[in-house]
Protein backbone atom coordinates (compact mmCIF):
# COMPACT_ATOMS: atom_id res chain seq x y z
CA UNK A 1 0.00 0.00 0.00
CA UNK A 2 1.22 3.46 -0.84
CA UNK A 3 0.20 6.27 1.44
CA UNK A 4 -1.35 9.32 -0.15
CA UNK A 5 -0.72 12.64 1.61
CA UNK A 6 -4.03 14.03 2.83
CA UNK A 7 -3.78 17.56 1.40
CA UNK A 8 -6.25 19.45 -0.79
CA UNK A 9 -5.71 18.84 -4.49
CA UNK A 10 -4.79 21.99 -6.40
CA UNK A 11 -6.35 22.91 -9.71
CA UNK A 12 -3.55 23.48 -12.21
CA UNK A 13 -3.93 25.76 -15.21
CA UNK A 14 -1.36 25.91 -17.99
CA UNK A 15 -1.13 29.14 -19.97
CA UNK A 16 -3.64 29.18 -22.84
CA UNK A 17 -1.76 28.97 -26.15
CA UNK A 18 -1.88 32.32 -27.97
CA UNK A 19 -2.52 30.53 -31.21
CA UNK A 20 -5.47 29.09 -33.11
CA UNK A 21 -5.95 25.54 -34.23
CA UNK A 22 -4.82 24.37 -37.64
CA UNK A 23 -7.69 22.99 -39.65
CA UNK A 24 -11.03 23.57 -41.31
CA UNK A 25 -13.47 25.73 -39.36
CA UNK A 26 -17.10 26.13 -40.39
CA UNK A 27 -18.36 29.73 -40.49
CA UNK A 28 -22.01 28.78 -40.95
CA UNK A 29 -24.36 28.26 -43.88
CA UNK A 30 -22.84 29.50 -47.12
CA UNK A 31 -26.11 30.96 -48.42
CA UNK A 32 -26.04 33.48 -45.58
CA UNK A 33 -22.90 34.98 -47.15
CA UNK A 34 -24.24 35.08 -50.70
CA UNK A 35 -26.31 38.29 -50.65
CA UNK A 36 -23.72 40.35 -52.52
CA UNK A 37 -22.67 42.30 -49.41
CA UNK A 38 -19.49 42.00 -47.36
CA UNK A 39 -19.89 40.19 -44.02
CA UNK A 40 -17.86 40.60 -40.88
CA UNK A 41 -16.65 37.58 -38.94
CA UNK A 42 -14.41 37.95 -35.91
CA UNK A 43 -12.33 34.82 -35.69
CA UNK A 44 -8.79 33.66 -34.93
CA UNK A 45 -8.15 36.82 -32.95
CA UNK A 46 -8.76 39.06 -35.95
CA UNK A 47 -11.54 40.42 -38.14
CA UNK A 48 -12.39 38.76 -41.44
CA UNK A 49 -14.35 40.00 -44.41
CA UNK A 50 -16.44 37.38 -46.21
CA UNK A 51 -18.18 38.00 -49.53
CA UNK A 52 -19.42 36.20 -52.61
CA UNK A 53 -18.55 37.20 -56.17
CA UNK A 54 -21.03 37.20 -59.06
CA UNK A 55 -20.50 33.46 -59.58
CA UNK A 56 -21.45 32.83 -55.95
CA UNK A 57 -17.89 31.87 -55.02
CA UNK A 58 -17.14 32.92 -51.44
CA UNK A 59 -13.90 34.61 -50.44
CA UNK A 60 -12.37 35.37 -47.04
CA UNK A 61 -9.72 38.02 -46.37
CA UNK A 62 -8.32 39.80 -43.36
CA UNK A 63 -10.71 42.73 -42.90
CA UNK A 64 -8.15 45.52 -42.66
CA UNK A 65 -7.00 47.13 -45.89
CA UNK A 66 -3.21 47.05 -46.23
CA UNK A 67 -3.26 50.59 -47.66
CA UNK A 68 -4.37 52.74 -44.72
CA UNK A 69 -6.13 50.16 -42.56
CA UNK A 70 -9.71 50.72 -43.73
CA UNK A 71 -12.32 48.18 -42.66
CA UNK A 72 -13.25 46.13 -45.73
CA UNK A 73 -16.38 44.78 -44.02
CA UNK A 74 -17.77 48.34 -44.38
CA UNK A 75 -16.93 48.34 -48.09
CA UNK A 76 -18.77 47.09 -51.15
CA UNK A 77 -18.42 44.28 -53.64
CA UNK A 78 -17.34 45.67 -57.04
CA UNK A 79 -16.69 43.37 -60.02
CA UNK A 80 -16.31 40.42 -57.64
CA UNK A 81 -13.62 42.17 -55.60
CA UNK A 82 -14.00 43.81 -52.22
CA UNK A 83 -13.62 47.59 -52.39
CA UNK A 84 -12.35 49.50 -49.36
CA UNK A 85 -14.69 52.24 -48.12
CA UNK A 86 -11.70 54.50 -47.39
CA UNK A 87 -9.96 54.87 -50.81
CA UNK A 88 -11.70 52.27 -53.01
CA UNK A 89 -8.72 49.91 -53.24
CA UNK A 90 -9.99 46.66 -54.79
CA UNK A 91 -8.92 43.35 -53.25
CA UNK A 92 -9.47 39.98 -54.93
CA UNK A 93 -10.35 36.73 -53.22
CA UNK A 94 -6.74 35.58 -53.73
CA UNK A 95 -5.60 38.35 -51.41
CA UNK A 96 -4.03 40.50 -54.16
CA UNK A 97 -4.86 44.12 -54.83
CA UNK A 98 -6.45 44.14 -58.28
CA UNK A 99 -6.97 47.82 -58.88
CA UNK A 100 -6.63 51.30 -57.41
CA UNK A 101 -8.99 53.42 -59.52
CA UNK A 102 -7.11 56.68 -58.89
CA UNK A 103 -3.65 55.23 -59.52
CA UNK A 104 -1.84 54.20 -62.70
CA UNK A 105 -0.65 50.99 -61.10
CA UNK A 106 -0.81 48.80 -58.03
CA UNK A 107 2.31 48.83 -55.82
CA UNK A 108 4.51 45.75 -55.53
CA UNK A 109 3.70 43.27 -52.74
CA UNK A 110 0.10 44.51 -52.53
CA UNK A 111 -1.12 41.33 -50.97
CA UNK A 112 -3.16 40.70 -47.82
CA UNK A 113 -4.03 37.61 -45.80
CA UNK A 114 -6.51 35.31 -47.47
CA UNK A 115 -8.10 32.21 -45.99
CA UNK A 116 -8.59 29.13 -48.18
CA UNK A 117 -12.32 28.40 -48.33
CA UNK A 118 -14.46 25.33 -48.87
CA UNK A 119 -18.11 25.65 -49.79
CA UNK A 120 -19.57 22.20 -49.29
CA UNK A 121 -22.95 20.70 -48.43
CA UNK A 122 -24.39 24.14 -47.75
CA UNK A 123 -21.67 25.14 -45.28
CA UNK A 124 -18.77 27.56 -45.57
CA UNK A 125 -15.40 26.51 -44.19
CA UNK A 126 -12.10 28.34 -43.82
CA UNK A 127 -8.72 26.72 -43.34
CA UNK A 128 -6.71 28.26 -40.53
CA UNK A 129 -3.01 27.55 -40.31
CA UNK A 130 -0.60 29.63 -38.23
CA UNK A 131 2.20 28.34 -40.48
CA UNK A 132 0.37 29.61 -43.57
CA UNK A 133 0.40 26.31 -45.46
CA UNK A 134 -2.38 25.16 -47.80
CA UNK A 135 -5.06 22.74 -46.51
CA UNK A 136 -3.90 19.21 -45.70
CA UNK A 137 -5.61 16.94 -48.22
CA UNK A 138 -6.12 14.04 -45.78
CA UNK A 139 -7.99 16.38 -43.45
CA UNK A 140 -10.73 17.23 -45.95
CA UNK A 141 -14.22 17.44 -44.47
CA UNK A 142 -16.26 14.36 -45.52
CA UNK A 143 -19.24 14.90 -47.81
CA UNK A 144 -22.66 14.52 -46.18
CA UNK A 145 -24.93 12.85 -48.76
CA UNK A 146 -28.13 13.80 -46.90
CA UNK A 147 -27.30 17.51 -47.10
CA UNK A 148 -27.89 17.62 -50.85
CA UNK A 149 -30.65 15.01 -51.02
CA UNK A 150 -34.37 15.69 -51.47
CA UNK A 151 -35.00 12.84 -49.09
CA UNK A 152 -33.60 14.96 -46.26
CA UNK A 153 -34.63 18.33 -44.86
CA UNK A 154 -32.59 21.51 -45.26
CA UNK A 155 -30.22 22.56 -42.46
CA UNK A 156 -31.80 23.90 -39.33
CA UNK A 157 -28.93 26.00 -38.00
CA UNK A 158 -28.13 27.54 -34.62
CA UNK A 159 -25.32 29.86 -33.59
CA UNK A 160 -24.37 31.06 -30.10
CA UNK A 161 -21.53 33.36 -29.07
CA UNK A 162 -19.80 32.15 -25.92
CA UNK A 163 -17.71 34.61 -23.92
CA UNK A 164 -15.33 33.80 -21.11
CA UNK A 165 -14.44 30.30 -22.35
CA UNK A 166 -11.77 28.73 -24.48
CA UNK A 167 -13.13 26.41 -27.17
CA UNK A 168 -11.34 23.42 -25.61
CA UNK A 169 -14.33 23.17 -23.25
CA UNK A 170 -16.68 22.06 -26.03
CA UNK A 171 -14.14 19.59 -27.42
CA UNK A 172 -13.88 17.94 -23.97
CA UNK A 173 -17.51 16.82 -24.44
CA UNK A 174 -16.31 14.09 -26.81
CA UNK A 175 -15.10 12.03 -23.87
CA UNK A 176 -17.32 13.31 -21.10
CA UNK A 177 -19.73 10.40 -20.78
CA UNK A 178 -21.29 11.35 -17.44
CA UNK A 179 -22.22 14.91 -18.42
CA UNK A 180 -24.57 13.52 -21.07
CA UNK A 181 -26.79 12.32 -18.23
CA UNK A 182 -26.49 15.39 -16.03
CA UNK A 183 -26.46 18.15 -18.67
CA UNK A 184 -28.04 16.72 -21.82
CA UNK A 185 -30.79 14.56 -20.25
CA UNK A 186 -29.48 11.45 -21.95
CA UNK A 187 -29.22 7.97 -20.49
CA UNK A 188 -26.00 6.57 -21.96
CA UNK A 189 -25.95 2.77 -22.14
CA UNK A 190 -22.82 2.30 -24.25
CA UNK A 191 -19.79 4.53 -24.65
CA UNK A 192 -16.57 4.19 -26.58
CA UNK A 193 -13.96 6.60 -27.92
CA UNK A 194 -11.47 6.06 -30.71
CA UNK A 195 -8.85 8.67 -31.61
CA UNK A 196 -6.77 8.20 -34.71
CA UNK A 197 -4.97 10.68 -36.92
CA UNK A 198 -7.00 13.90 -37.08
CA UNK A 199 -10.29 12.16 -36.19
CA UNK A 200 -11.74 11.73 -32.69
CA UNK A 201 -14.81 9.51 -32.52
CA UNK A 202 -17.43 8.92 -29.88
CA UNK A 203 -19.78 5.94 -30.10
CA UNK A 204 -22.68 6.32 -27.73
CA UNK A 205 -25.97 4.52 -27.35
CA UNK A 206 -28.66 5.77 -25.06
CA UNK A 207 -32.08 4.92 -23.76
CA UNK A 208 -35.17 6.95 -23.01
CA UNK A 209 -35.39 8.63 -19.63
CA UNK A 210 -38.79 8.31 -17.99
CA UNK A 211 -38.21 11.64 -16.21
CA UNK A 212 -37.45 13.62 -19.40
CA UNK A 213 -39.73 14.15 -22.36
CA UNK A 214 -37.70 13.39 -25.48
CA UNK A 215 -39.51 14.52 -28.64
CA UNK A 216 -41.25 11.53 -30.16
CA UNK A 217 -43.32 10.89 -33.23
CA UNK A 218 -46.99 10.58 -32.30
CA UNK A 219 -46.50 8.66 -29.07
CA UNK A 220 -44.20 6.06 -30.60
CA UNK A 221 -42.03 4.20 -28.12
CA UNK A 222 -38.34 5.12 -28.19
CA UNK A 223 -36.26 1.96 -28.05
CA UNK A 224 -32.72 3.25 -28.46
CA UNK A 225 -30.67 6.27 -29.47
CA UNK A 226 -27.54 5.43 -31.45
CA UNK A 227 -24.93 8.07 -32.05
CA UNK A 228 -21.61 7.93 -33.90
CA UNK A 229 -19.94 11.30 -33.76
CA UNK A 230 -16.52 12.38 -34.96
CA UNK A 231 -14.47 15.52 -34.94
CA UNK A 232 -12.74 15.84 -38.27
CA UNK A 233 -9.94 18.13 -37.18
CA UNK A 234 -10.15 20.56 -34.27
CA UNK A 235 -13.60 22.01 -34.66
CA UNK A 236 -16.06 20.23 -36.95
CA UNK A 237 -18.06 17.27 -35.71
CA UNK A 238 -20.48 15.14 -37.71
CA UNK A 239 -22.90 13.11 -35.59
CA UNK A 240 -24.81 10.29 -37.26
CA UNK A 241 -27.74 10.18 -34.86
CA UNK A 242 -30.52 7.61 -35.08
CA UNK A 243 -33.59 7.50 -32.84
CA UNK A 244 -35.00 3.99 -33.05
CA UNK A 245 -38.75 3.96 -32.37
CA UNK A 246 -40.99 0.90 -32.36
CA UNK A 247 -42.49 2.39 -35.52
CA UNK A 248 -39.12 2.74 -37.30
CA UNK A 249 -35.87 4.68 -37.34
CA UNK A 250 -35.71 8.46 -37.20
CA UNK A 251 -32.42 9.35 -38.91
CA UNK A 252 -30.63 12.62 -38.46
CA UNK A 253 -27.24 14.24 -38.99
CA UNK A 254 -26.20 16.69 -36.33
CA UNK A 255 -23.31 19.08 -36.90
CA UNK A 256 -21.54 20.42 -33.84
CA UNK A 257 -18.88 22.96 -34.75
CA UNK A 258 -17.23 26.14 -33.56
CA UNK A 259 -14.67 28.74 -34.43
CA UNK A 260 -12.57 30.75 -31.98
CA UNK A 261 -13.21 34.49 -31.76
CA UNK A 262 -10.13 34.81 -29.58
CA UNK A 263 -8.56 32.56 -26.96
CA UNK A 264 -11.32 33.38 -24.46
CA UNK A 265 -14.45 33.30 -26.60
CA UNK A 266 -15.86 31.29 -29.46
CA UNK A 267 -18.91 30.86 -31.63
CA UNK A 268 -20.66 27.54 -31.14
CA UNK A 269 -22.84 26.40 -34.01
CA UNK A 270 -24.93 23.35 -34.59
CA UNK A 271 -27.08 22.28 -37.45
CA UNK A 272 -29.44 19.44 -38.05
CA UNK A 273 -30.97 17.67 -41.01
CA UNK A 274 -33.38 14.77 -40.71
CA UNK A 275 -34.36 12.13 -43.21
CA UNK A 276 -37.96 12.74 -44.19
CA UNK A 277 -40.00 9.82 -42.92
CA UNK A 278 -42.08 8.01 -45.56
CA UNK A 279 -45.52 9.43 -46.11
CA UNK A 280 -44.78 12.60 -44.16
CA UNK A 281 -45.04 16.08 -45.64
CA UNK A 282 -41.93 18.25 -46.06
CA UNK A 283 -43.38 20.74 -43.58
CA UNK A 284 -43.86 18.03 -40.98
CA UNK A 285 -40.30 16.75 -41.52
CA UNK A 286 -38.91 20.29 -41.20
CA UNK A 287 -40.90 20.72 -37.99
CA UNK A 288 -39.38 17.48 -36.65
CA UNK A 289 -35.88 18.82 -37.36
CA UNK A 290 -36.74 22.03 -35.53
CA UNK A 291 -38.24 20.20 -32.54
CA UNK A 292 -35.16 18.02 -32.28
CA UNK A 293 -32.84 21.00 -32.76
CA UNK A 294 -34.61 22.95 -30.04
CA UNK A 295 -34.29 19.98 -27.68
CA UNK A 296 -30.55 19.79 -28.39
CA UNK A 297 -30.34 23.58 -27.98
CA UNK A 298 -31.55 23.28 -24.39
CA UNK A 299 -28.72 20.88 -23.67
CA UNK A 300 -26.11 23.18 -25.23
CA UNK A 301 -27.45 26.13 -23.25
CA UNK A 302 -26.82 24.14 -20.09
CA UNK A 303 -23.30 23.41 -21.31
CA UNK A 304 -22.77 27.15 -21.76
CA UNK A 305 -23.98 27.81 -18.22
CA UNK A 306 -21.38 25.33 -16.94
CA UNK A 307 -18.53 26.69 -19.10
CA UNK A 308 -19.10 30.30 -18.15
CA UNK A 309 -18.81 29.51 -14.47
CA UNK A 310 -16.24 26.71 -14.37
CA UNK A 311 -12.46 26.85 -13.93
CA UNK A 312 -10.10 25.85 -16.68
CA UNK A 313 -8.42 22.72 -15.34
CA UNK A 314 -5.39 20.98 -16.78
CA UNK A 315 -5.09 18.30 -14.09
CA UNK A 316 -8.65 16.95 -13.83
CA UNK A 317 -9.12 14.34 -11.12
CA UNK A 318 -10.81 11.38 -12.81
CA UNK A 319 -12.63 8.29 -11.62
CA UNK A 320 -12.54 5.07 -13.63
CA UNK A 321 -16.01 5.73 -15.08
CA UNK A 322 -14.83 8.99 -16.67
CA UNK A 323 -13.78 9.09 -20.30
CA UNK A 324 -10.22 9.62 -21.59
CA UNK A 325 -9.93 13.39 -21.02
CA UNK A 326 -6.12 13.43 -21.01
CA UNK A 327 -5.82 11.33 -24.16
CA UNK A 328 -8.36 13.54 -25.94
CA UNK A 329 -6.41 16.65 -25.05
CA UNK A 330 -3.22 14.96 -26.26
CA UNK A 331 -5.02 14.32 -29.59
CA UNK A 332 -6.32 17.93 -29.66
CA UNK A 333 -2.80 19.28 -29.08
CA UNK A 334 -1.75 18.23 -32.60
CA UNK A 335 -3.75 21.15 -34.02
CA UNK A 336 -1.85 23.65 -31.87
CA UNK A 337 1.54 22.24 -32.86
CA UNK A 338 3.56 23.02 -35.99
CA UNK A 339 3.23 20.12 -38.43
CA UNK A 340 6.93 19.25 -38.04
CA UNK A 341 6.55 19.02 -34.25
CA UNK A 342 3.43 16.81 -34.11
CA UNK A 343 4.31 13.79 -31.94
CA UNK A 344 3.27 10.24 -32.82
CA UNK A 345 1.44 9.96 -29.48
CA UNK A 346 -0.92 12.76 -30.57
CA UNK A 347 -2.11 10.86 -33.66
CA UNK A 348 -1.56 7.17 -32.76
CA UNK A 349 -4.78 5.21 -32.42
CA UNK A 350 -6.24 5.09 -28.93
CA UNK A 351 -9.37 3.17 -27.91
CA UNK A 352 -11.34 3.50 -24.70
CA UNK A 353 -14.46 1.51 -23.96
CA UNK A 354 -16.33 2.38 -20.79
CA UNK A 355 -17.93 -0.10 -18.41
CA UNK A 356 -21.49 1.25 -18.08
CA UNK A 357 -22.62 -1.15 -15.31
CA UNK A 358 -22.26 1.21 -12.39
CA UNK A 359 -23.50 4.40 -14.14
CA UNK A 360 -26.56 2.48 -15.40
CA UNK A 361 -27.39 1.29 -11.87
CA UNK A 362 -27.00 4.73 -10.33
CA UNK A 363 -28.92 6.55 -13.04
CA UNK A 364 -31.79 4.07 -13.21
CA UNK A 365 -32.29 4.66 -9.49
CA UNK A 366 -32.10 8.43 -9.92
CA UNK A 367 -34.61 8.45 -12.77
CA UNK A 368 -37.00 6.23 -10.78
CA UNK A 369 -36.71 8.63 -7.84
CA UNK A 370 -37.41 11.61 -10.09
CA UNK A 371 -40.50 9.93 -11.53
CA UNK A 372 -41.76 8.99 -8.05
CA UNK A 373 -41.25 12.57 -6.85
CA UNK A 374 -43.03 13.95 -9.90
CA UNK A 375 -45.97 11.59 -9.45
CA UNK A 376 -46.15 12.48 -5.76
CA UNK A 377 -46.16 16.20 -6.58
CA UNK A 378 -48.87 15.64 -9.21
CA UNK A 379 -50.93 13.68 -6.70
CA UNK A 380 -50.66 16.46 -4.10
CA UNK A 381 -52.41 18.97 -6.37
CA UNK B 1 -5.87 28.64 -53.56
CA UNK B 2 -3.97 31.42 -51.86
CA UNK B 3 -1.48 30.82 -49.10
CA UNK B 4 -2.09 33.07 -46.16
CA UNK B 5 0.66 35.00 -44.52
CA UNK B 6 0.98 35.00 -40.76
CA UNK B 7 -1.44 37.28 -38.95
CA UNK B 8 -1.13 38.58 -35.40
CA UNK B 9 -2.38 36.07 -32.84
CA UNK B 10 -1.37 33.22 -35.07
CA UNK B 11 2.31 33.21 -34.23
CA UNK B 12 4.25 30.20 -33.10
CA UNK B 13 3.70 29.33 -29.44
CA UNK B 14 5.77 27.32 -26.99
CA UNK B 15 4.62 23.75 -27.01
CA UNK B 16 2.64 23.11 -23.81
CA UNK B 17 3.29 19.81 -22.15
CA UNK B 18 0.92 16.93 -22.83
CA UNK B 19 -0.01 15.53 -19.44
CA UNK B 20 -0.41 11.82 -18.73
CA UNK B 21 -3.75 10.44 -17.47
CA UNK B 22 -3.77 10.71 -13.65
CA UNK B 23 -5.34 7.27 -13.46
CA UNK B 24 -2.16 5.71 -14.85
CA UNK B 25 -0.15 6.79 -11.79
CA UNK B 26 -1.36 3.83 -9.75
CA UNK B 27 -2.31 1.47 -12.58
CA UNK B 28 -0.21 1.91 -15.71
CA UNK B 29 -0.86 0.43 -19.13
CA UNK B 30 0.71 -2.95 -19.86
CA UNK B 31 2.28 -4.09 -23.16
CA UNK B 32 0.49 -7.00 -24.85
CA UNK B 33 1.28 -8.60 -28.22
CA UNK B 34 -1.59 -9.75 -30.41
CA UNK B 35 -1.79 -13.54 -30.82
CA UNK B 36 -2.96 -13.06 -34.38
CA UNK B 37 -0.63 -10.48 -35.93
CA UNK B 38 2.04 -9.85 -33.28
CA UNK B 39 1.45 -6.11 -33.04
CA UNK B 40 2.30 -4.83 -29.57
CA UNK B 41 -0.12 -2.43 -27.93
CA UNK B 42 -0.44 -1.07 -24.41
CA UNK B 43 -3.62 -2.08 -22.63
CA UNK B 44 -5.36 -1.38 -19.36
CA UNK B 45 -8.51 -2.91 -17.94
CA UNK B 46 -10.47 -1.06 -15.26
CA UNK B 47 -12.95 -3.91 -15.22
CA UNK B 48 -13.94 -6.84 -17.43
CA UNK B 49 -16.03 -4.48 -19.52
CA UNK B 50 -13.69 -1.47 -19.56
CA UNK B 51 -10.57 -1.44 -21.71
CA UNK B 52 -8.07 1.16 -22.94
CA UNK B 53 -5.83 0.28 -25.88
CA UNK B 54 -2.93 2.40 -27.08
CA UNK B 55 -1.71 1.47 -30.54
CA UNK B 56 1.60 2.63 -32.01
CA UNK B 57 2.45 3.69 -35.53
CA UNK B 58 0.59 2.47 -38.57
CA UNK B 59 -1.87 -0.39 -38.20
CA UNK B 60 -1.23 -2.11 -41.51
CA UNK B 61 -0.05 -5.23 -39.69
CA UNK B 62 -3.51 -5.73 -38.18
CA UNK B 63 -5.44 -8.13 -40.42
CA UNK B 64 -8.89 -7.01 -39.25
CA UNK B 65 -7.94 -3.40 -39.74
CA UNK B 66 -6.91 -4.13 -43.33
CA UNK B 67 -10.23 -5.89 -43.95
CA UNK B 68 -12.31 -3.13 -42.35
CA UNK B 69 -14.69 -1.13 -44.54
CA UNK B 70 -13.72 2.46 -45.35
CA UNK B 71 -14.62 5.21 -42.86
CA UNK B 72 -18.17 6.55 -42.91
CA UNK B 73 -19.11 10.21 -42.69
CA UNK B 74 -19.31 9.76 -38.93
CA UNK B 75 -15.82 8.33 -38.52
CA UNK B 76 -13.88 5.12 -38.59
CA UNK B 77 -15.76 1.90 -39.27
CA UNK B 78 -13.02 -0.03 -37.45
CA UNK B 79 -14.24 0.01 -33.87
CA UNK B 80 -11.65 -2.45 -32.70
CA UNK B 81 -9.95 -5.76 -33.40
CA UNK B 82 -11.62 -8.96 -32.15
CA UNK B 83 -8.35 -10.94 -32.28
CA UNK B 84 -6.76 -8.31 -30.04
CA UNK B 85 -9.76 -8.40 -27.74
CA UNK B 86 -9.37 -12.17 -27.38
CA UNK B 87 -5.64 -11.73 -26.78
CA UNK B 88 -6.40 -9.33 -23.93
CA UNK B 89 -8.83 -11.83 -22.37
CA UNK B 90 -6.17 -14.51 -22.49
CA UNK B 91 -3.63 -12.11 -20.99
CA UNK B 92 -6.05 -11.51 -18.11
CA UNK B 93 -6.47 -15.28 -17.64
CA UNK B 94 -2.68 -15.71 -17.51
CA UNK B 95 -2.37 -12.88 -15.00
CA UNK B 96 -0.34 -10.81 -17.45
CA UNK B 97 -2.98 -8.05 -17.63
CA UNK B 98 -4.54 -6.95 -14.35
CA UNK B 99 -8.23 -6.11 -14.05
CA UNK B 100 -8.48 -3.28 -11.52
CA UNK B 101 -11.88 -4.21 -10.09
CA UNK B 102 -10.58 -7.74 -9.42
CA UNK B 103 -7.75 -6.46 -7.26
CA UNK B 104 -9.94 -4.38 -4.96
Amino acid sequence: MTTVPDVPRRIETDPVAERYARGWHCLGLSDDYRDGSPHQVTAFGTKLVVWADADGEIHVLDAYCRHMGGDLTQGTVKDGNIACPFHDWRWGGDGRCKQIPYSRRVPLRARTSSWPTLDQDGMLFVWNDPEGNPPIEEQAIPRIPGATSDEWTDWHWYSIRIDGSNCREIVDNVVDMAHFFYVHYSMPTYFKNVFEGHVATQYMNGAERADVAIPSEDGAELLEIRSTASYFGPSFMIDDLVYEFDTGDFESILINCHYPIDTNSFVLQYGIIVKKPQGVSDEHAAASAKTMGDFIKTGFEQDVEIWQNKARIDNPLLCEEDGPVYQLRRWYQQFYTDVADVQAEMTDRFEFELDMTRPAEAWSREVADNVARRDEAAGAH
Amino acid sequence: MAIRTTTPGNEKADRPEVRPDVRLETAPMVPVSCESCGITVEARKSSWEQTSIQWHGDLDGCLERRAAPPPTIAGTAFRGCTALRNTLSHAVDRGALPVLTESE
